[in-house]
This record gives C-alpha cells, sequence and structure tokens, in this order.
C-alpha cells in the first residue's frame, strides 16, 4: 500500500514535470503568465470588466499567442480592443486623438483613457472615465505635455467652473464633463465644424441638459439668426464663456447683473456689426447715462440690466407683440420693479440718442441739456469775469476802496 | 463813507444772529453732503467716484445718505421760510433782500469800477469832452450797498430758485412711480437732466462765486467770520455795506436827537441843573 502511495507520488510529479517541460508550445494560462508577473496585477485584472467577463491575458495580448521563448519581447504590441470593440473603432479613427502625429506624439489610444490591466465600465466609481474622475483623466495630457491654442490655462478654468464644482462639491454626475461638451471617442477640434464645440453645434450640445434654454434661445432674435447660419449671432458661449461658466448669481460671472452690459455691448456697441446688420449702437452708452446704467457700474444689483428689460435667451425685437418691450408689455416689464408701472413708462426713449430721436417731442430734452450747458456757460464766465476784474482791480491797480 | 459820530470803528454789529448762522450751517452740511452723494451720478466715469463708491452696498448707503440730507435741507428752509416770515429781524431781512433796479446798476457801476477801462481811455486824453459832460462815465468810485449788496442777492435768490428746481426734480426722481403715472416718459427724463445739470450749476457758482465772495477775495481772506460769530465791525459796516452804515447812524443821530429835544431829559437837564 506504500509502495503504491510512493509510486503514484512519483508518476504524478514526473508527469508534472514533463508538462512544465512542455509548457512553451501549449496555451498559456492566467496561472502561467504569473509564474512572473506579480500578484498586483491579477488583482487588477480580476477586479476589472474584463476580467468578470472571463477574458484571458492572450485575448488582449493577442502578439504573444504562439511565443515559445520566455521571457517574452520587453515591449509587447499595444492591445487591439478593437478586436471586441469593432463598433467604436470608427469613431475614434475620426476623432483627434488618432491624430496627433501633427502634434509630435503618438496617438492617444483607449488604455490612456480607460486604463489597461484594471479597466472598468463607465458607470463604475473606480473607472477613470466615471463623470466625477473623468477630468483628472483628460487633464492627465491637458495639463501635462499638451498644449492647445488656448493654452493651458484656458483648460484649467475649468477647475473653477460651476460644472465642476457641482460634480466635485455634490458629486453630481450629470453635470457637464469634459466628455458632455466635447464628445469621447468622436472627439474633434474645435476649428472641425462638425465637432460639438464648434459654433455651428455648440446650441445643441449644451441643450443636451439645458433643453428649456435651447427652446427659448431658439425663438429669440439670436436664435432664429443663428438658424440662417449668421455667423457673428451670439452662441451660448459668446455671453456665458467657456471652461470658466459661473452662475450668473456668481459676482464674477460674465453674466452677473452689473457685468451683463459689459458683454451685450461687445457686438450692440460695435461699429462694424452695426453697420452690417442694421443694429443701433451706443446701447451702453445710453444706458449708462440712466440711472440704471450708473447704479450698476457702482455695483447696485437691484437695478434693471440688459437682461431685465429684454430678457435673456429669448431676447425679442420691440416690434414682435411676445417682446417684453413690446410697448403693450412694458408697463409689465417695468412693473416688476416699479409696482403699478403705467403705459406712461411706454411713452419716452430709453436709449435715448441725440441723433435718432425720430419723435420731436423726445428731443425736448436735449433742448433742456443744451440750454442747461449754455446757462452754465453763461453764468459761470461771468462770475470769473467779475473775479478777475476784482482781483485785477485789487492786486494790481493798488487802489483799495473806501 | 464818511465815519459817523455815532458809530465807532470797534463797535460790533451781529449780521448773522444764531438762527441765521445755524441755517446756514445746516445748508452747508446737506449742500456738500448732496454734492458728494449725487455728483458720482453725473460723473460715473470718474476714478475718484468709483473710488469713492466702491460696491453696490456703499451706493446703496449713498442713496440713503442723499435723501436723507434733501429732507433736512427741506426741513432747514421750512424753518427759513417760517422764520423770514414770523420774524420781524426775518421780515426786515427779506426786504433788504428784495432785488431791486439799483443791484443791477450796482452790478453794472461795479464791474466797469473794477475794470477801470474809462478811466484809463480819460487818462490818454481821449473822449475828454464826454468825460467832462459826464462824469459818471468814468466810475471814479465803487457802488454804495446797503445791508445785501447785489452779490449776496443774487446767491440768495439763486439758492431759492435753485432748491425749487432741485426739490421738484427730485421728489419725482425719489418717486418714479407717482411721476410716471403723472408724465410720460421724457418728461420725467426731462426732471433728471434738469436735477443733474441744475446741481453742476449750483455747485459750480458756490466753489467759484461763494467762495471767492467770502473767502479769497483779498478783502475777506483768509475767510470772513460772519458764519462763525455772526460779529461784524463798525469799520467793516462802514467799508462793505456803506448804506446801512448811513442808515444806522442816521437812526442813531434821530433817537439822539429825540432824546435831546424829548420833555423827559429837558427834565432832566432842569433836575440836574
Amino acid at each position: 500500500m506504500k509502495l503504491r502511495l510512493k509510486s503514484i507520488l512519483i508518476y504524478c510529479l514526473s508527469f508534472i514535470f514533463v508538462a512544465l517541460l512542455a509548457l512553451p508550445s501549449l496555451a498559456q494560462t492566467e496561472e502561467d503568465c504569473l509564474t512572473c508577473h506579480d500578484e498586483a496585477l491579477r488583482k487588477n485584472i480580476e477586479g476589472s470588466i474584463h476580467g468578470a467577463a472571463g477574458l484571458s491575458c492572450l485575448d488582449c495580448h493577442q502578439d504573444l499567442r504562439g511565443v515559445k521563448e520566455f521571457p517574452h519581447a520587453e515591449k509587447l504590441e499595444p492591445a487591439r480592443c478593437e478586436s471586441c470593440h469593432s463598433d467604436l473603432l470608427p469613431e475614434w479613427q475620426k476623432s483627434i486623438h488618432s491624430r496627433t502625429a501633427s502634434l509630435g506624439f503618438g496617438p492617444v489610444r483607449c488604455f490612456d483613457c480607460h486604463g489597461g490591466h484594471e479597466v472598468k465600465p463607465k458607470t463604475d466609481p473606480d473607472s477613470k472615465v466615471y463623470p466625477l474622475n473623468l477630468p483628472q483623466t483628460c487633464e492627465r495630457c491637458h495639463l501635462g505635455q499638451v498644449t492647445t491654442p488656448r493654452g493651458q490655462d484656458f483648460i484649467r478654468q475649468y477647475q473653477g467652473s460651476i460644472h465642476f464644482r457641482a460634480l466635485e462639491k455634490a458629486g453630481l454626475t450629470i453635470s457637464a464633463n469634459c466628455s458632455h461638451c466635447h464628445g469621447s471617442h468622436d472627439i474633434l477640434s474645435i476649428e472641425d465644424p462638425a465637432s460639438k464645440t464648434s459654433r455651428r453645434q455648440i446650441i445643441h450640445t449644451c441643450g443636451q441638459c439645458h433643453v428649456g434654454i435651447e427652446r427659448d434661445y431658439l425663438e429669440g432674435v439670436h436664435g432664429k439668426d443663428y438658424v440662417k447660419g449668421i455667423k457673428d449671432v451670439p452662441v451660448c458661449i459668446d455671453c456665458h464663456q467657456e471652461h470658466n461658466i459661473l452662475s450668473p448669481l456668481d459676482t464674477r460671472s460674465s453674466v452677473y447683473a452689473t457685468r451683463i452690459a459689459g458683454v451685450c455691448s461687445r457686438c450692440h456697441d460695435d461699429q462694424a456689426i452695426a453697420r452690417q446688420y442694421g443694429l443701433l449702437t451706443a446701447r451702453y452708452k445710453t444706458y449708462a447715462e440712466t440711472y440704471h446704467g450708473t447704479a450698476s457700474r457702482y455695483g447696485d444689483i437691484r437695478v434693471a440690466n440688459c437682461a431685465s428689460c429684454h430678457g435673456y435667451h429669448d431676447i425679442r425685437p420691440s416690434s414682435d407683440p411676445k417682446s417684453s418691450i413690446h410697448p403693450a408689455n412694458i408697463p409689465q416689464t417695468c412693473g416688476r420693479c416699479h409696482p403699478g408701472a403705467s403705459r406712461r413708462f411706454a411713452e419716452g426713449k430709453v436709449h435715448l440718442m441725440p441723433d435718432q430721436v425720430e419723435i420731436p417731442k423726445y428731443r425736448v430734452s436735449y433742448l433742456v441739456k443744451t440750454i442747461y450747458i449754455a446757462l452754465i456757460v453763461v453764468i459761470i464766465s461771468a462770475f470769473l469775469l467779475f473775479i478777475a476784474a476784482d482781483l485785477g482791480r485789487r492786486l494790481l491797480g493798488g487802489q483799495r476802496h473806501g | 463813507m464818511d465815519k459817523s459820530p455815532y458809530i465807532s470803528d470797534d463797535e460790533i454789529f451781529l449780521r448773522m444772529n444764531l438762527t441765521e448762522r445755524i441755517q446756514h450751517f445746516v445748508l452747508i452740511i446737506t449742500f456738500f453732503t448732496l454734492i458728494v452723494t449725487g455728483l458720482p451720478l453725473f460723473f460715473y466715469e470718474f476714478k475718484f467716484f468709483r473710488w469713492l463708491i466702491p460696491s453696490g452696498r456703499v451706493f446703496l448707503i449713498r442713496g440713503l445718505l442723499h435723501r436723507g440730507a434733501a429732507v433736512l435741507m427741506i426741513a432747514n428752509l421750512i424753518w427759513h421760510l417760517l422764520y423770514t416770515a414770523f420774524s420781524p429781524r426775518g421780515r426786515n431781512n427779506f426786504k433788504e433782500m428784495l432785488p431791486r433796479w439799483k443791484d443791477f446798476r450796482d452790478a453794472f457801476e461795479q464791474l466797469m469800477y473794477n475794470l477801470g477801462f474809462t478811466r484809463f481811455l480819460a487818462r490818454r486824453g481821449m473822449g475828454k469832452g464826454f468825460f467832462d459832460r459826464h462824469p459818471y462815465w468814468l466810475f471814479t468810485r465803487p457802488p454804495l450797498y446797503g445791508r445785501y449788496n447785489f452779490i449776496e442777492k443774487f446767491e440768495y435768490w439763486s439758492l431759492g430758485w435753485g432748491s425749487f428746481i432741485m426739490i421738484l426734480t427730485g421728489f419725482f426722481m425719489w418717486n418714479v412711480e407717482l411721476s410716471l403715472r403723472l408724465f410720460p416718459l421724457w418728461v420725467h427724463d426731462i426732471f433728471v437732466i434738469i436735477h443733474g445739470y441744475e446741481a453742476i450749476l449750483a455747485f459750480l457758482a458756490i466753489i467759484i462765486w461763494h467762495m471767492y465772495n467770502v473767502h479769497f477775495n483779498p478783502e475777506n481772506f483768509p475767510m470772513s467770520r460772519v458764519w462763525l460769530d455772526g460779529k461784524i465791525s463798525g469799520r467793516e459796516l462802514r467799508l462793505l455795506h456803506p448804506l446801512e452804515y448811513q442808515k444806522i447812524a442816521e437812526e442813531r443821530r434821530c433817537r439822539a436827537e429825540r432824546l435831546l429835544n424829548s420833555p423827559a431829559s429837558q427834565q432832566g437837564l432842569k433836575g440836574e441843573a
């Protein structure tokens, strides 16, 4: 009995020995790889989606198939993800990440974003492309070796934006991260008209989340011109900025109550744009001259700014009966701040310009202004004449009366 | 003006009593508060005002101060009107303050006297015949002023007119909803324009005209102290307000004569004798 056991053991051991000798010629298993590669790699793979799916090393490292000499070459070929994920290959091939040669480095591959052995589904909070982690993943290159025409500071601005704050502070996974706006596999240069961030597409890109705002915008005068393809029409990013987009309630926001006039006047005070599209200019100057404008310049946020009267996303011309500045709607619009505002609010011009007062009675205010200036000049000149004469006599004449 | 034996040069007269000085002082405070809190709205591009009003909160305080000072100034004005109407001194001041034809002539004569152009011509022997026949046109002496000269009258009535304009327009700017219930927007715009330009005019008038006349005029430099203690000496009265000086001297002379001729004084003299 004892002898028999021993012979079985010897038999088995010699079989294993022979099997081990024959190993290179046989199909490798993970166990085989682990004779060299450490336990950490194994844990990585087991925790990954590929591990859960039962993929073996050779499913990705296809160039190891049939290799007999070990240890194998130091550098293996990149994993060929497209052998399974074939649907994503054309998207990637179109993207700027596949065409980086002109920038001086190789293409950005799947594992650069998704991770290698540890790759997780995008719904896994540990995934490198999970919404909360994605900015960090992109920033690894875009705050590092990569420079875009706008510079790295432009990319870093995202960290101050309301989108990132929602992501980081509140863990709001639906808040816009890089891929919401730029796309993921099919990411294109901003100069490409098909890019999600191009001027043509940005309305729909922001509209993915801001559905109601996109609808309002398209109904407004800007949106209508946008649909016509006019290139100078403001899109979302022209007013709200891009990476550093902030809440309108944030004092640093470009659309904060006291700053919005500066944004609107970029176009509405521009002579070239005004001439090309038949707009009125001096909108800012004529606003600044009013109490609203002056108070706003001093930081008062209670007074009316451009958006208070004109609306914002669905701005309409005053000829539109649905416009907040249509004469019939003025009492209601002004009444939001001035309770009991009457139709008298409409009897006059808010942006009053000396050269375009088409209705004679509006000229009265300019007449009054001119009269006052003349009066001031005359009276002050008379004062100065009296003073000069008086001083002249006392100082030069040397003759004191009395 | 010759010295009167009835008024010593060292005698002190009360040109502004305490009530008048307080009214003047309240006016200074409220006027400059209104200027400082109001001008930033007119000159909104001045860096200094941006520095003065760095935030919306300060701007809010600016508005409160402006309206507060306005209310105080109006109260001061009402006090002044009541004082003018109901006190004998106020009524007398008002009578003295009324503009007369003489004031226009005074202004002209003072200017011509200061310029001395006609005297210059006469010295050169030009127009000799004309000046011999009409020595008035040589303006050899300045006009004689009463209690208030044309400068003071002009300032007083400018202030009155200006206050009326500013209170009226300011009231409608304060109550913009009421204003726009009564008037169309273009009329309200005119209120705003008037309020601003009238303020500039008032500010310049005070800075240039009033400051010169009470501070920088060599006659008063560094300043007339009347607004502080209200006192004016007999000498100053004689030099600056000769007609008032004359009037007081005349009153005293009459009183003295009456006293001398009255039965009581006769009796006194008798008793003494």
